[in-house]
């Protein structure tokens, strides 16, 4: 099994709802994204392009960041594919950061960073990064597929990435259905179709790492 | 550049050289000087910089490497993953580097030496120098840092460097006039390797894709181009390669020690200052293909 997500570009329209939920529902602090949206324009009027590009960890079958992490911390689950960091082992050396090709990785420096410095953290803040979602400081961070709900939907007989509760929070949020999660090994589940139907592809395939997101134009 | 151009357009590498990431280019320059210096002083029995090499191997490189940490205290962590993380792999060559480096000193001042002690300890000292030119190389995202002369570069700029400060040493040991002599003539042909490799690296890098040239333009004719022409290049060559000239007609142990000096310390800001590019200058690949031409990032 190897979880996987595919990502519409041709239907999404850039509203950031997977960013923000993202954000949300992890307590992420400022300048700690696990989902970016990214809207670019190239080129110069009247030839101009606009390209919409949301990114998250692209959870390798090859993962540079696994062999570059000089403590076991960042580890590929071999059940599912999914790459993870365990933060009581990141020494928070960055090499991981620094190997990831994608950039998909986040240093948390300071849980207690305030969104609008001065004004201290709302209760909601508060009670996210200390209860609900605690993140270690000084280690690296970035999207886990919601691991967590993925084992708890599993656990409950829930059908990942078809039953809400059993799907990542980013791919519930979007509106226009632009993601699309499931196994990458069963020819037959709904990521696997699109990409041979669509011809999906991952981003810079040439660096090895076979990423398990592959987008859609 | 905007916020989102990253998906277009190169990025700089931050973490490393920003911030607290000076330290790391601190621990990568002192670990490897200090192996570099220990390297050469064993060629001569140089017991002096010998125990010089060690302390500023083990204690400013070792010291910045565990202050850059997010949790220091986890360090003996990072020997977990020798199979295929360089920093796991640098840790090892480091730690067998100063404990056999330990007992080489010990041995020697008892007047005993062992050939096969003095190979291995060497051997880790090369391990030493070279590692962190791979952990670089390994990144694939950075085309100035996935070539394959990044290492030699590291390797001859660390076995120059401790050869450069071993001369220093010399002056204060009144050996200058001996082994001074035979450090000399390992300087000459370092150097000339030295500024070969960084002209056919960045030629090569400049070559290898459009990150690849403007991560080269950027640290050549870029905003840090005072830095590459004046420290690297003037500083750090031109000069020492002017007393390298003078000492050829004059013989070494005729130079000023002021100037031997001089050169020995420009050499080392110079090597810094090219570190120092080479982790500040270092882009990543855009995420996409961008359908307008490549912008030169600057400073």
């Amino acid at each position: 099994m190897r979880w996987g997500m595919v990502i519409d570009r041709k239907r999404c329209i850039g509203c950031y709802a997977c960013m923000v939920s993202c954000k949300q529902s992890h307590a992420l602090p400022p300048e700690v994204f696990w989902n970016r949206v990214l809207i670019s324009e190239t080129g110069v009027y009247p030839m101009v392009t606009k390209q919409i590009l949301p990114v998250i960890c692209n959870h390798c079958k090859e993962a540079a960041c696994v062999n570059a992490c000089p403590t076991g911390a960042t580890e590929k689950r071999e059940a599912d594919g999914i790459v993870w960091v365990d933060a009581d082992k990141c020494v928070g050396c960055r090499y991981c950061l620094i190997a990831c090709p994608y950039q998909m990785r986040t240093f948390h420096a300071d849980k207690r960073q305030e969104y609008w410095p001065g004004q201290g953290l709302t209760e909601l803040e508060r009670f996210g990064r200390e209860e609900l979602y605690p993140l270690q400081p000084k280690t690296v961070v970035k999207c886990n597929f919601c691991m967590e709900r993925l084992e708890e939907g599993q656990r409950r007989g829930l059908r990942v990435g078809i039953d809400r509760e059993a799907t990542p929070i980013c791919v519930n949020a979007c509106p226009v259905k632009a993601r699309i999660f499931g196994d990458l090994d069963d020819p037959g589940s709904n990521v696997s179709k699109l990409i041979k139907e669509r011809r999906g592809y991952p981003l810079h395939p040439e660096y090895g790492t076979e990423p398990s997101v592959c987008y859609l134009d | 550049m905007k916020l989102n151009e990253w998906m277009v357009k190169p990025t700089q590498q931050t973490e490393w050289i920003e911030g607290r990431g000076i330290l790391l280019l601190l621990a990568f320059f002192f670990i490897e000087l200090g192996a570099g210096i220990f390297f050469v002083a064993t060629f001569f029995d140089g017991w002096t910089a010998m125990l010089v090499g060690w302390l500023v191997c083990a204690v400013v490189g070792g010291g910045a490497h565990i202050l850059y940490l997010g949790h220091p205290f986890r360090f003996w962590r990072m020997v977990s993953r020798v199979g295929s993380s360089w920093i796991s792999r640098g840790l090892i060559f480091v730690s067998l580097f100063l404990l056999l480096g330990f007992v080489h000193m010990v041995l020697i001042r008892g007047g005993d030496s062992s050939p096969v002690l003095m190979v291995s300890v060497n051997i880790f000292a090369f391990l030493t120098i070279i590692y962190a030119g791979f952990a670089l190389n390994y990144v694939n995202g950075i085309p100035l840092w996935n070539t394959a002369l990044l290492p030699i570069i590291y390797a001859v700029s660390g076995i120059w460097g401790g050869a450069s400060v071993a001369l220093g040493i010399t002056l204060f040991t009144g050996e200058v006039s001996t082994i001074g002599v035979s450090l000399e003539e390992w300087i000459r042909i370092l150097l000339l390797a030295y500024i070969v490799l960084i002209i056919v690296y960045l030629i090569s890098v400049r070559y290898t894709n459009p990150t690849g040239k403007a991560s080269v333009q950027r640290i050549v004719y870029g905003g840090y181009w005072p830095l590459m022409w004046i420290g690297v290049v003037f500083i750090g060559l031109v000069f020492p390669t002017a007393v390298v000239v003078i000492s050829l007609s004059t013989g070494i142990e005729n130079m000023p020690p002021g100037v031997l000096c001089a050169a020995i310390f420009c050499e080392l800001l110079g090597d810094l200052a090219m570190r120092y590019l080479i982790l500040k200058g270092a882009l990543y690949n855009p995420l996409i293909p961008s359908s307008a031409p490549l912008q030169e990032l600057g400073a």
